[in-house]
C-alpha cells in the first residue's frame, strides 16, 4: 500500500490531497492563517484520519504553494506552477492552457502535449484578478460569492470597472451604486474586470485549447462565464479544481514512491 | 525662471547630520588613506582583481570629492573615454544608486527624490541618483554629458543635476541609423562637446585623449580573453558578482586601471578553470541575465547558485559590442562605439546580440530582469521571447526593482525562478 500526500500551502487556503495506491482517497482544506506550518500539519492529520491512515504511513509527501518551505515532513518541494500543470493535465489530458486564480494571485500556464510547462506568467502584484478582490467586492455588495453566477445571469448590461486597485475599485462600486446602477450589472462588471485582466495575461503566454480553469475562483460561475466571453473559448472546470495544486503535488509524491 | 525653481528645490535635506558627516569624510584625504590601508591588508580576503577595482575607484572618488580633477556626470551609455580623455573623473549617478542600494541608503534617497517632485514611475536608478544628489553626498559636477539613445529617464533626470549645480549640460544626439553619415554627424557633436568643455571648465584638456583611448583599447583586448574564458562549462565566475562588476564595465573605459583589472580577472578565471575551483558546484543550468540586478540584499542569487546549482553564465551588460577605437580619429571611434550599442536601433540588433550570447555561453534559459520604469529593455521583451522560444530557449521576465527593495518581493521572485528552473529540469528529463 502507498500513501502519497500533496500539500498546497497557499496564501489564503491550505489544501491537502491524499492518494492511496494512486487513487484519490481524501481531500481537505483550511484557512492558512498566520502559521502555515501548523495549518499544514493539522490539514494533513485531518485528511489522513478521514481516510483511516496516520502520518507514519505516509510513503511520500510533496509540498507546494507560497508556504511550501514550511511544510514539515516534505520529501520534495515544488512550485505551484509545476504542480498545477501536473494535476490539470492528469485530470484533463487535452489541457494546453491552465488559468489559475487563487486567493492572492493569478497565473496562466501553457503546457505541451506531454503536460510539461512550456511557459507561464504570474500576477501577484495587483489584487485585481484575485479571489481577494472578489471577496472585498462581495462584502461591499452584500452578496455571497456563490451567488455571482446567478447575479450574472440577471444582468441586462454591464458597467466598466476601470480601476485595477482593489481600494479604488471599491470606491468606484460605491459611486456606481449611488448612481443607481443595479447590483447584477455591477457584479457582471466586476467579473469582466477580472476576466479582462487574466485574459491579457493568457494572451501573453498564448492560448491553446483546452483551457482549464483551476483555483478557488474557478468555482465562481460569474468569473468563469466572463472568462469564456473574454477569451471566446470554452473553459473547462475539472473536478477538484480548487485542489489542483495539491493534487499535482500528490501525483509527484506518487511518482517518487514508484 | 529655471535658476529660481532649482534654488527653491536645492538639497532639501542639507543640514541632516548623517549626510553632512558623510560628506565631511568623503572630502578628507585621511578617509581614503584609511580605506586603502584596510584594503592593502592581505587578511581581508580580497581577490587581486577586486583590489585593483577598489583602488581605482577609490582614487577617482578622492580626486572627485577633493576637487583634484573636474567631475563630469554622464548617463550609462556615454563613452567614458571622452571624460577620461579630457582629464576629468566620470561619475554616473545611476551606478552610485546601485552602491547606495547595497549599502541600504537607497530608500532614504528615493523618498527625497519623491519630495523633489519626481514620480514613482521614474526608474529607481535615476530617482535614487536624484535623491543622493539632494542629500548633498555626491561630488559637485563641472559638467553633465547625456546621450539621446537608450535611456530616456537618465537624460532627463541629469538635467536636474546640471541646473542645480549650475554647470553646462550637453546632449549627444545619437542617430538611429547606422551609416557613415550618421557616424560623422555624431563625431562632430562629440568633438564640439570636448572643445567646448576645454574652453568652459578649468583643468580640462585634450592632452589625455590618446592615453585614454589606448587604455580603453588595451582593456578591450584583455576583456575579449575574459569573455573567452567565461564560455567555459562550468562557469568560472559567480554570476551574482559579475553582475556587480557591470558597474565597472559601464563607467571605467578609458581609465588607467581598467586594463590591469581585466588582466587580474583573466588570471583569476584561468586559474579557476585550471584548478576546477568552480563557484557553482555541479552546475545544472546556465542562465543569461538581461538588464541589471537587484543591488540590495536579496536571497535570489544564493537560491540560484546554492540551492539550484544554477550559474548566471553571462550578462547582457557585459557584452562588448564596439570595435577598437583609432586614437588619431577618436571622435569617430567614440561615435561608432555609441552607435554600436545593440540596444539601440532596430530591435533585431538586440535579439541577435542575445542569441549570440546564448550560443557563445551555452545558455539553457534567459532571464530578463524587468527593472521598474525601464522602457529600453522591457519594451522589447515580447519579440525577444518569441524569438528565443522558437529556438527552444525558455525566457523568463522577472519583474522587480534593482534599487527600491520596497517595490519588489523576493518570495515572488523566487517562486518565478523556481518554476522556471523546474521547467528547465523537465526539459532535461525529456532530453
Amino acid at each position: 500500500m502507498t500513501v502519497a500526500v500533496g500539500v498546497d500551502s497557499g496564501s489564503t487556503t491550505t489544501k491537502v490531497v491524499v492518494l492511496v495506491n494512486g487513487k484519490v482517497a481524501c481531500t481537505t482544506s483550511a484557512v492558512t492563517g498566520p502559521d502555515p506550518a501548523k495549518t499544514a500539519s493539522l490539514c494533513i492529520d485531518k485528511a489522513l484520519s478521514e481516510c483511516g491512515h496516520t502520518f507514519r504511513e505516509i510513503s511520500c509527501l510533496v509540498a507546494t504553494g507560497y508556504g511550501r518551505e514550511r511544510v514539515s515532513g516534505a520529501t520534495r518541494i515544488l512550485t505551484e506552477i509545476t504542480c498545477h500543470a501536473r494535476g490539470a493535465h492528469a485530470m484533463v489530458p487535452a489541457a494546453r492552457t491552465i488559468i489559475d486564480i487563487g486567493g492572492q494571485d493569478s497565473k496562466v500556464i501553457r503546457l505541451d502535449e506531454r503536460g510539461f510547462v512550456q511557459d507561464f506568467i504570474m500576477n501577484d502584484k495587483c489584487a485585481a484578478g484575485t479571489g481577494r478582490f472578489l471577496e472585498v467586492m462581495a462584502a461591499r455588495l452584500q452578496v455571497g460569492l456563490d451567488e455571482f453566477g446567478e447575479e450574472w445571469g440577471r444582468a441586462r448590461g454591464s458597467v466598466k470597472i476601470s480601476s485595477t486597485c482593489t481600494v479604488f475599485a471599491e470606491s468606484e462600486i460605491i459611486s456606481l451604486i449611488s448612481a443607481g446602477v443595479k447590483r447584477p450589472e455591477v457584479i457582471k462588471g466586476l467579473c469582466n474586470a477580472i476576466a479582462g485582466r487574466v485574459a491579457s495575461m493568457a494572451r501573453r503566454v498564448g492560448i491553446e485549447p483546452a483551457v482549464v480553469f483551476t483555483g478557488g475562483v474557478s468555482l465562481n460561475e460569474g468569473v468563469r462565464r466572463a472568462l469564456e466571453d473574454a477569451l471566446s473559448q470554452k473553459i473547462v472546470v475539472p473536478p477538484m479544481s480548487q485542489f489542483m495544486g495539491a493534487y499535482g503535488a500528490a501525483l509527484f509524491a506518487q511518482d517518487l514512491v514508484e | 525662471m529655471w535658476p529660481r525653481f532649482f534654488r527653491l528645490h536645492k538639497s532639501p535635506t542639507q543640514g541632516n547630520f548623517p549626510e553632512k558627516a558623510l560628506r565631511f569624510l568623503l572630502e578628507r584625504g585621511f578617509t581614503y588613506k584609511a580605506v586603502e590601508t584596510y584594503l592593502a591588508r592581505k587578511s581581508n580576503g580580497q581577490k587581486s582583481y577586486q583590489e585593483v577595482a577598489a583602488s581605482g575607484i577609490l582614487t577617482e572618488l578622492r580626486q572627485a570629492y577633493r576637487r583634484e580633477r573636474p567631475v563630469i556626470y554622464t548617463t550609462a551609455f556615454v563613452p567614458t573615454e571622452l571624460v577620461y580623455g579630457l582629464g576629468a573623473v566620470p561619475f554616473l549617478p545611476e551606478v552610485w544608486s546601485g552602491f547606495a542600494a547595497s549599502l541600504g541608503v537607497a530608500p532614504r534617497a528615493i523618498h527625497i527624490s519623491e519630495s523633489l517632485g519626481y514620480s514613482q514611475d521614474l526608474c529607481s536608478f535615476h530617482r535614487c541618483g536624484l535623491g543622493l544628489f539632494g542629500m548633498g553626498i555626491l561630488p559637485n559636477p563641472s559638467a553633465v554629458i547625456v546621450s539621446s539613445h537608450l535611456c530616456d529617464g537618465g537624460r532627463r533626470s541629469l538635467y536636474y543635476h546640471s541646473r542645480v549645480a549650475g554647470c553646462p549640460l550637453y546632449v549627444l544626439d545619437v542617430p538611429y541609423s547606422f551609416d557613415r553619415e550618421a557616424r560623422v554627424f555624431l563625431a562632430r557633436q562629440i568633438e564640439h562637446v570636448a572643445q567646448d568643455l576645454v574652453r568652459k571648465v578649468p583643468g580640462l584638456s585634450l592632452d589625455h585623449m590618446r592615453r585614454a583611448i589606448e587604455a580603453s583599447n588595451g582593456a578591450r583586448r584583455v576583456y575579449l580573453d575574459v569573455c573567452r574564458v567565461r564560455r567555459n562549462v562550468p562557469s568560472p565566475w559567480r554570476g551574482s558578482e559579475a553582475l556587480n562588476y557591470v558597474s565597472v564595465f559601464l563607467s571605467s573605459w578609458g581609465s588607467g586601471w581598467l586594463p590591469e583589472f581585466y588582466g587580474e580577472l583573466l588570471r583569476y578565471l584561468e586559474r579557476t578553470v585550471r584548478t576546477c575551483a568552480f563557484p557553482v558546484g555541479n552546475e545544472r543550468h546556465r542562465l543569461l541575465w538581461l538588464n541589471l540586478r537587484p543591488y540590495y540584499r536579496t536571497p535570489i542569487f544564493d537560491f540560484l547558485e546554492k540551492q539550484f546549482s544554477t550559474s548566471i553564465a553571462f550578462e547582457e551588460y557585459s557584452k562588448l559590442y564596439w570595435p577598437e577605437i583609432d586614437p588619431d580619429n577618436w571622435a569617430e571611434g567614440l561615435a561608432e562605439k555609441m552607435m554600436s550599442n545593440f540596444g539601440w536601433g532596430p530591435l533585431e540588433r538586440r535579439i541577435h546580440a542575445v542569441w549570440s550570447m546564448v550560443e557563445d555561453y551555452s545558455i539553457d534559459g534567459v532571464v530578463q530582469f524587468n527593472q521598474w520604469g525601464c522602457r529600453q529593455s522591457n519594451g522589447g521583451a515580447r519579440p525577444l521571447r518569441d524569438f528565443l522560444q522558437k529556438r527552444g530557449i525558455p525566457f523568463l521576465e522577472l519583474d522587480g526593482d534593482g534599487v527600491d527593495a520596497g517595490n519588489s518581493g523576493s518570495a515572488q521572485a523566487i517562486t518565478r525562478l523556481s518554476a522556471f528552473l523546474e521547467m528547465l529540469d523537465s526539459r532535461g528529463v525529456i532530453a
